[in-house]
């Protein structure tokens, strides 16, 4: 490659880098902002004085501690149930013949091509039916089945060595110590990148907590946001981008710590 | 594994069931009073700005996917060229997808604010007029670039981990027997990727109709309704208006968007199948 094409090269790719970062870095900047700075046009891209008083007020001025405590709860279990769930199903789907496998299997299959957004009104009626809206039980039970999860997992078993489990079998081991040593270990990567990408869907899901929960004490970070949102006042957007930045800061963490499983997870979920 | 499939069923199988049946009654949201409407709530949609909405999701959702695919394959190529230092860039392009889209969208918002925000203090610089969410045009430009900014990551991802696999062999040969880059972009790896670049249309296609939480925080569907998209339409139908929203009208608009999602996904099945077979053949 010749020296100019190498210089465009990588001048195009610090311009994309900056068109993802730049956003993020004028949230920094606008959050350490005071009042004066943020409605003032001329006033300079970096805080004068940083305003580190402005992220304790913006922790203040709504009951974040709750919200994230709430966040937490909700990923957590949720990703572990479809973890547990779904591997069990893939498994059974992938080693084990039974009647009505096929129906089953395209039921799981039907579950992944519906868009949820599209059953959201009636999923939300059901609950109401269960008198589950508001309750923890409705926020997490209809998560915790992944009927991409199902998929993946069975794919992944489908691709497993029979041998191993049939040796373990000759030796008198139980089908769920089958499951648990033999194949569980293998599919030890897949859970990796399943659980980091489940992980954040869930962290970052909106539409669903917001149309099952409406109480303060059930909120997620981004519904919480919401409220955060409406609590400050008209144009303190510095508090604003302090708000945001203290629900980005755990995210980006845990993006930079797990980078490679979360780009593995990201390619894998674009099977369907 | 019963449990999976049970919850899988309850909640995804047995609400299409639900939704498509509830579209053809009048009532309210816990499902009392229902009165057979027929085909009424379909007609009913196209009455109030239904049809709209659905212009809103087309003019939304083309833009969203060409302004993706074409920023997710550039990157991609840039990327994908061998040398020091791209290899590590590569997990920037995931941070817009996974930190909450909630703050982010707050952060586009302040970008867009009269005077102060900062897409108006360069066009203040550069002379020309400003941009407001709440002139139309300037909301869904907004809401498709926010879209799009937010996204575009999964499309470089998939595109760079494509070129990756792509047989070198067959490359090096075309650059010896004197094929320049563009030729073997236009030639060889593009044809190459056809199988990807559908399947990531498609992708990208689904994702479009789905979106919901940008346009929320960006412009809550205004103004006027100029970012109102079919799946916005069902939310303020069934739970954004309260009481005078029409759960029967929610319900035949979520059966319309999932006839799209379906038509669309049977269109990715032949695609895949059919470079499938090609790729046999």
């Amino acid at each position: 490659m010749r020296r100019p094409a190498k210089i465009a090269v990588y001048v195009l790719v610090t311009l994309s880098v900056l068109i993802v970062a730049f956003p993020l870095l004028w949230m920094i900047a606008a959050a350490l902002k005071t009042q004066a700075e943020i409605i003032d046009p001329n006033s300079s891209l970096l805080p004068l004085h940083p305003q580190w008083s402005n992220i304790p007020d913006a922790w203040n001025t709504a009951p974040f501690g709750i919200f994230f405590f709430n966040t937490a709860v909700f990923s957590i279990v949720t990703t572990l149930g479809q973890i547990v769930n779904e591997m069990l199903a893939g498994y059974a789907f992938a080693m084990f013949d039974f009647p009505g496998k096929r129906v089953l299997f395209y039921l799981v299959i039907s579950g992944l091509m519906i868009p949820f957004t599209v059953v959201i009104v009636p999923v939300v009626q059901l609950l109401a039916d269960f008198g589950w809206i508001n309750t923890w039980p409705g926020l997490l039970v209809p998560n915790i089945a992944s009927a991409l999860g199902c998929f993946l997992f069975r794919q992944f078993f489908l691709s497993a060595p029979v041998e191993l489990g049939e040796a373990a079998r000759i030796d008198g081991a139980s089908e769920l110590r089958i499951f648990w040593t033999v194949y569980r270990p293998l599919a030890q990567p897949m859970i990796a990148a399943f659980t980091v990408i489940a992980f954040l869907q869930n962290w970052n899901n909106f539409l669903f907590p917001l149309v099952v929960t409406s109480s303060e004490h059930l909120m997620m970070i981004s519904q919480g946001l919401t409220e955060f949102q409406g609590a400050i006042t008209g144009t303190a957007y510095n508090l604003l981008m302090a708000g945001s930045l203290i629900a980005v800061i755990p995210v980006l963490i845990v993006a930079m710590v797990a980078q490679r499983k979360v780009v593995e997870g990201l390619t894998i979920g674009a099977v369907r | 594994m019963l449990p999976a499939l049970g919850l899988t069923v309850l909640f995804s199988v047995v609400p299409l069931v639900m939704v498509v049946q509830r579209s053809l009654y009048k009532g309210n949201i816990f499902g009392t009073n229902l009165t057979f409407a027929g085909l009424a709530n379909y007609a009913d949609v196209f009455r109030t700005g239904g049809g709209h909405s659905l212009i809103v999701t087309a003019v939304f959702t083309v833009g969203f996917v060409a302004v993706t695919m074409l920023l997710g394959f550039g990157i991609a190529l840039l990327l994908d060229v061998r040398l020091p230092g791209l290899r590590h860039v590569r997990a920037f392009f995931v941070i817009p997808l996974v930190v909450p889209p909630v703050a982010t969208a707050f952060i586009w918002f302040t970008f867009f604010q009269p005077n102060t925000g900062l897409f108006n203090r360069l066009l203040n610089a550069a002379g020309l007029p400003q941009v407001t969410l709440s002139n139309a045009t300037d909301a869904i430009i907004a809401v498709i670039a926010f879209g799009a900014w937010q996204y575009f990551g999964e499309i470089v991802l998939i595109y760079l981990a494509a070129l990756k696999a792509l047989p070198r062999d067959v490359i090096e040969a075309a650059s010896i027997d004197g094929a320049g880059a563009w030729q073997r972009l236009r030639y060889i790896r593009w044809p190459l990727l056809r199988h990807q670049t559908a399947l990531l249309m498609v992708i990208a296609t689904l994702y479009g109709l789905q979106t919901f939480t940008q346009i929320f925080i960006l412009t809550n569907g205004g103004p006027q309704g100029a970012t109102q998209t079919a799946l916005y339409y069902v939310y303020q139908e069934a739970f954004g208006l309260g009481a005078s929203g029409s759960i029967g009208l929610a319900d035949a608009m979520s059966v319309i968007l999932f006839a799209i999602s379906l038509v669309v996904t049977i269109i990715q099945i032949t695609l895949v199948g059919r470079s499938a077979r090609a790729a046999a053949a």
